[in-house]
């Protein structure tokens, strides 16, 4: 394998609402992960420190392909098991039979493939995944939550959705078998070639709540640095009212940037060119 | 066989099996003019019969004699039912036997593999034959040629096809040794033979004829030559020879229509032994009684084989086969004319039946449904919200508070399934059997049992982690292919067992060339179906060639 260089940075705030710090991340090459501990429910804490303490095993190693899905599939069913036995732990302590810690998580491993390294991306609740490439950012993960899938069903507009009062409620979360409706931790999964990312953000809602997509955007371009852009957007988000614990994983892939152009220029340009559209 | 004649003779108590007999179910034993009702003995080979032609394939060939059952059904001639036949390769079919029966035709067929023997005689009732003289009888062996047998004659009076049982041994043309000896008429249908005759000998025996109170009723039947009752083109002697060579169980002259009355009257009279369906004709009953036959009762035990395998195979054509059979001890009921029988009406008029009838519309070429029974469904769309939904948020406990950063647990919100990435599509598949090969043209070549995803630079988005797919880089100098350009995947539904393409939003589009078809632009996020030996063109001299796994 090529030897792939990342850099990275992070930052995590508790805000200006809550009293602790719920959420949690891991920037350790080749995982980078960040959970948000689930604040309407006890020891959100706990459950998103699970996450982190779990995916910690896979730093150092090298996964390929098919290896690294199975390893961050155990690794995601190693924090449910840990999460229910809390649970079954605090509940005998006398914790209340409604106890239940939960957690969302979004995971970034690289692995290699016979095509060169890729991004296995993976989310489970509403944390999300963006990429950053040539400027404009994208959404890559899809929100577990209740405004995407009426977004999903067209009952919504994604501009009511980051309005909306149910905008704060997931349907997918670690730990979720012990709440209503048993709630699945089943994750998506993304593959992205590492070409197509010049750079990644990992981020709880406490960012992508308070602040939309050009500002993300905006703030990633105007910082080289994954640390200061990190720094960056967690203050963003504090600034735009800080309602809750704000963290963000930045991730950059050293000597990718523009250095292998995004097709999409190029064709625009020939397009251009065909239609005479050039001066 | 002897079992059904003795069984039969005695068995004259037709009387009660008449009366017994729903009225106004008329059969069509022979129809007179059109093309003349086949009879066939039980075996292991599997035959459809048609209204312009007949094919018989060993049992292995099941697959390909459901799919051909279509066509046949549907009114195809010769050609077309052989192109069907033709189009997986003629070396993956041991044997068949393929009659064209078209009336104003000479009789075509081709015969294939060992022990398929036809008998064919020719110009017996003046019909002067180019090829065939007056009375002459041919026997032509399957196994003579290593690809197969053709011959056309015309005037043909008599036609008998032998197929070789399990074992392998055949049975000799005419030699009345087939495995069950008793015959069943059929018009149309697809049934289980070791032997088959046109036109039909069922009924032909003439020791039963003075039983036969439905003579008369007969409106087609040549007084003269009553045992052949149902041949409309018959060679009245030749068939006669040949039928008293074989121990027929029927009564000569009455069944062929009786028959088919009896049959159903058998059908429904729920002690078989009562009215000894000898010869029970699996009437085709192509235009079944205009009344909706009751749900055939169980059948009692003499009943046999041809009623229920073919239904197995395929529940549609059982209305029309129908072949009553003639199991031990149901010899006499074909004798019996029904009193209320009513004769067929002639083949061009439609029958309101509730049923399909053969005669019906035919299907289109290629239809599955008569074995699924069913169109499978749409596939389901991503569940969409439960109306509740939106009021879940307060389940959780924070009724009615503004977004204040605390993230919740949907009360209430059912796990939904993971959404495919193209709205619309079905969903992917988990990893399925190999439904095809991919050989691009950079040497690559990628088994599709699961989903595909090509491009320059391919990219996967929300699959779960059981069903990953399979990403495969293609060069491109020019950057004319997207970083994901298009998706080869297992097909659902209709497209079960077969691969799909569906352009990804590629920037510069995707042609997609089918054999025997013209280049065609895929539109984006439109899955279609692909044949072997489909090119598909990415740009930038890249293409992939779709072959079988």
């Amino acid at each position: 394998m090529t030897h792939v260089e990342l850099h990275h940075g992070a930052a995590t705030d508790v805000g200006l609402v809550r009293q602790a710090n719920e959420d949690a991340y891991l920037a350790t090459p080749p995982v980078f992960v960040v959970a948000d501990g689930m604040g309407g429910h006890d020891r959100g804490d706990i459950a998103s420190a699970f996450v982190v303490e779990e995916f910690a095993r896979l730093a150092e190693g090298r996964y390929d392909l098919e290896r690294g899905t199975a390893v961050v599939d155990a690794t995601l069913q190693a924090v449910q098991d840990r999460l229910l036995a809390y649970d079954a732990e605090q509940r005998a302590a006398g914790a209340g039979d409604t106890f239940a810690a939960g957690t969302t998580a979004v995971i970034a491993l690289l692995v290699e493939s016979p095509d060169g390294p890729r991004w296995l991306l993976a989310n489970v609740g509403d944390s999300r995944i963006y990429r950053f490439s040539e400027g404009e950012l994208e959404q890559v993960s899809v929100d577990h939550s209740v405004v995407q899938e009426l977004v999903d069903a067209g009952r919504l507009t994604p501009a009511a959705a980051a309005v909306h009062p149910s905008r704060n409620v997931v349907t997918r979360a670690l730990g979720g078998a012990a709440m209503p409706s048993s709630v699945s931790g089943a994750a998506d999964y993304f593959l992205l070639p590492l070409s197509a990312v010049e750079r990644l953000v990992l981020c709880s809602d406490g960012v992508s709540g308070m602040i939309d997509d050009p500002s993300i955007a905006e703030i990633l371009a105007r910082h080289d640095d994954p640390r200061d852009a990190a720094d960056a957007l967690v203050a963003a988000a504090v600034a735009a009212g800080g309602h809750d614990n704000a963290t963000a994983v930045v991730v950059d892939v050293v000597g990718l940037a523009h250095e292998d152009p995004y097709d999409s220029a190029a064709q625009r340009m020939s397009l251009e060119q065909k239609l005479g559209a050039l001066p | 066989m002897s079992e059904n004649v003795s069984d039969a003779e005695p068995a004259a108590t037709p009387a009660t099996t008449g009366p017994t007999a729903t009225p106004g179910t008329p059969g069509t034993p022979g129809t007179p003019g059109g093309t003349g009702a086949w009879s066939y003995r039980t075996g292991s080979w599997l035959a459809v019969f048609g209204p312009q032609a007949a094919i018989v394939l060993p049992a292995s060939q099941k697959d390909q004699v459901v799919a051909l059952w279509a066509t046949v059904d549907g009114g195809a001639g010769f050609d077309e039912v052989l192109d069907g036949l033709l189009a997986s390769g003629l070396s993956r079919i041991p044997g068949f036997v393929l009659i064209s029966t078209h009336p104003d035709g000479p009789t075509r067929f081709l015969l294939r593999g060992t022990g398929v023997v036809a008998t064919v005689t020719s110009g017996g009732t003046g019909g002067t034959g180019g090829t065939g003289s007056a009375g002459e009888t041919v026997t032509v062996d399957g196994a003579a040629s290593h690809t197969w047998v053709e011959q056309t004659v015309d005037d043909v009076t008599a036609l008998t096809i032998t197929l070789p049982d399990e074992s392998g041994d055949a049975s000799g043309a005419g030699s009345g040794s087939a495995g069950s000896g008793a015959d069943f008429a059929i018009d149309t249908g697809l049934v289980r033979v070791g032997r088959i005759d046109r036109p039909s000998v069922v009924g032909t025996s003439a020791t039963e004829a003075p039983e036969a109170p439905a003579v008369p009723e007969v409106p087609d039947v040549p007084v003269v030559t009553p045992a052949v009752v149902d041949v409309p083109d018959d060679g009245p002697l030749t068939e006669v020879m040949e039928v008293v060579d074989e121990p027929l169980v029927g009564d000569p002259l009455t069944d062929p229509l009786p028959v088919a009355e009896s049959a159903e009257a058998a059908e429904l009279a729920a002690e078989p032994d009562a009215e000894p369906a000898a010869e029970a004709t699996p009437e085709p009953a192509p235009e079944p009684a205009p009344e909706p036959e009751p749900a055939p009762e169980p059948a009692p035990d003499g009943w046999v084989t041809p009623w229920d395998q073919p239904a197995a195979v395929d529940p549609e054509p059982t209305p029309s086969v129908l072949p009553l059979d003639a199991g031990a001890g149901t010899g006499a009921a074909t004798e019996v004319a029904p009193p209320g029988w009513i004769p067929p009406p002639p083949p061009g008029v439609p029958v309101p039946t509730p049923d399909a009838a053969p005669d019906a519309p035919p299907l289109p070429i290629g239809s599955w449904e008569p074995v699924t029974g069913a169109y499978p469904p749409p596939p389901a769309p991503p569940a969409p919200p439960t109306p509740s939904a939106p009021a879940a948020p307060a389940a959780p406990g924070l009724p009615g508070v503004e977004h204040d950063g605390h993230t919740v647990v949907g009360g209430g919100e059912p796990p939904s399934p993971p959404i495919p990435g193209i709205p619309g599509q079905p969903q992917v598949p988990a990893v399925t059997q190999p439904v095809a090969q991919l050989l691009v043209s950079d040497g690559q070549t990628i088994v599709v049992d699961r989903a595909v995803l090509i491009g320059r630079a391919p990219e996967a988005r929300r699959f779960t982690s059981t069903e990953q797919p399979t990403l495969v880089t293609v060069p491109s100098r020019l950057h004319e292919i997207s970083s994901t350009h298009v998706e080869v995947r297992p097909g659902t539904g209709a497209d079960l067992g077969t691969a799909v393409v569906t352009d990804m939003g590629s920037t510069n589009g995707t042609v997609l060339v089918q054999p025997g078809l013209g280049p065609e632009d895929l539109k984006p996020g439109i899955a279609v179906q692909l044949i072997p030996g489909a090119i598909i063109n990415l740009g930038d001299g890249v293409t992939i060639q779709v072959t079988r796994p």
